[in-house]
């Protein structure tokens, strides 16, 4: 896929000069040199892998840029304008293309983006059984605590999501799980027999349709961002579903910070809180806390 | 050996008469079907929101037969095993005149551009002008596509008049 997308010279040195698996981010800035994110640190492109020096940086174009989003979308751009409009592209493999450029609104509504300037490429990473360490903790009794993973931007939170939904079916527990994937990158490589998916909905829409349609026994989301958020969280977990879902926080004290989370903190809405950070790589398991914020797993 | 002469001049005059016959008819024809397709894009585009390429590869057989395998060119592309230039797109349409030629590589290469909204209205703004050369393609295999037909065989006449 990558190679469908990529311009042919920046596929090859990547391909040939850079290990693809370690790479998690890809970004191109018109007229800027190409940054890759290389098990968590940033490097220059050149001609001869990556450098942390920008003498021989690659530079990338605003016309390399306009073609990356429209290869991405399968050269529809008009098929993904909804994606595009909330600032990304997610392709086939699971990459997420972040955009930047125009916003066009109209009467209020964001209409679609325009004059692409930069993106930004997410490769999403299978890291098998890097939620073990938590799993002890959130599961047992045939029971799924409510859990919020909290780890920084790109520490692995949607990682450890899809190895938790595989542990569950290795493990033969039959539970339904709900995959509410508002960015159609959950469902990539994960391997279960036991999952539903509802992609590109608004978590409001989605817990409400996906708990009256499917009857998942889990419901498993990314990134709760918003008062809505929140709302069909308590309303799943008031149904009797239990919900593993993520938030961004460097750590525990900047997330208790959170006004956002004040009223899931006081109700303890969550029995357990995982709390990932890029400490050694992206991943580091900082450990596993009770709704009381006591810690009930060792650091790793 | 007169009369084989005849039938061989015969021949070769239909053939001219043919040849320019079939020219104006694959011309026809081709902005007959890139109309459909056209059309389709603009009515899928709406409805479907299918990606370009499931778009022309489901595009009716019959009709894609008449597009010179231009169509086979922009799949290509889409496929990034070929570029989208005049050169590789028309290798089989030379019966297409260069502003024709130019005209559909624009609308090629702004397919898949925009949003619904503004590739709908880009391809209604191409229709039209579709429409406008299809109407002098109908034109001209009127005038000349059955024309050229009957002159060679009276040109063929001829020539057997004057050799017998």
């Amino acid at each position: 896929m990558l190679s469908k997308i990529l311009p042919e010279k920046i596929f090859k040195i990547l391909d040939e000069k850079v290990n693809l698996k370690a790479v998690n981010e890809l970004r191109f800035r018109a007229d800027k040199p190409i940054v890759v994110c290389v098990s968590g640190k940033n490097y220059f492109l050149t001609e001869n892998g990556v450098s942390s020096n920008l003498t021989n940086a690659l530079f990338a174009s605003k016309i390399a840029i306009e073609d990356i989003i429209f290869r991405a979308s399968e050269c529809s751009i008009y098929s993904v304008n909804e994606q595009i409009k909330r600032g990304f592209i997610v392709t086939d493999g699971g990459i997420r293309i972040g955009i930047g450029g125009n916003v066009v609104e109209e009467n209020g509504q964001i209409k679609t983006m325009t004059n692409f300037s930069s993106c930004n490429m997410r490769f999403p990473h299978n890291v098998k059984n890097c939620s073990l360490c938590a799993y002890p903790f959130i599961v047992h009794d045939d029971k799924i605590e409510n859990t919020l993973v909290i780890s920084p931007p790109n520490a692995g939170k949607t990682t450890f999501l899809k190895d938790f939904v595989s542990q569950l079916s290795e493990r033969k527990l039959s539970y339904n799980v709900l995959l509410l994937d508002e960015r159609g990158e959950l469902d990539n490589n994960i391997d279960s027999n036991f999952f539903d998916k509802i992609a590109f909905s608004t978590k409001k829409v989605g817990f409400e349709n996906g708990i009256r349609s499917l009857s998942p026994d889990l419901i498993v989301t990314d990134e709760i961002g918003q008062e809505e958020d929140i709302d069909a969280i308590i309303y799943a977990i008031t149904s009797g579903i239990s919900v593993l879902a993520t938030t961004h926080a460097d750590s525990m004290e900047t997330f208790l910070k959170k006004p956002l989370f004040q009223r899931v903190i006081k109700d303890k809405v969550f029995k357990r809180y995982v709390l990932l950070s890029k400490r050694n790589g992206p991943g580091t398991f900082e450990g596993v806390y009770n709704e009381n914020f006591a810690r009930v797993s060792k650091m790793s | 050996m007169k009369y084989i002469l005849i039938v061989v001049l015969f021949i070769i005059s239909l053939s001219v008469g043919a040849y320019f016959y079939l020219k104006f008819d694959k011309r026809k024809k081709f902005f007959s079907a890139l109309i459909m397709l056209a059309e389709k894009l603009s009515v899928e585009i709406n409805f479907s929101r299918e990606r370009l390429k499931v778009l022309i590869e489901n595009f009716d057989a019959s009709s894609r037969k008449n597009l010179l395998n231009v169509d086979e060119g922009y799949l290509a592309y889409l496929n990034k095993s070929a570029e989208l230039d005049s050169k590789e797109i028309f290798k089989n349409a030379q019966v297409l005149k260069q502003e024709e030629k130019d005209f559909i590589l624009l609308f090629l290469k702004t397919l898949g551009r925009s949003d619904v909204e503004n590739q709908t209205k880009e391809i209604q703004n191409f229709l039209k002008r579709f429409q406008e050369m299809k109407e002098v393609c109908d034109g001209e295999f009127k005038k000349y596509g059955s024309l050229s037909l009957k002159l060679s065989v009276v040109a063929g006449l001829f020539f057997a008049i004057i050799l017998i």
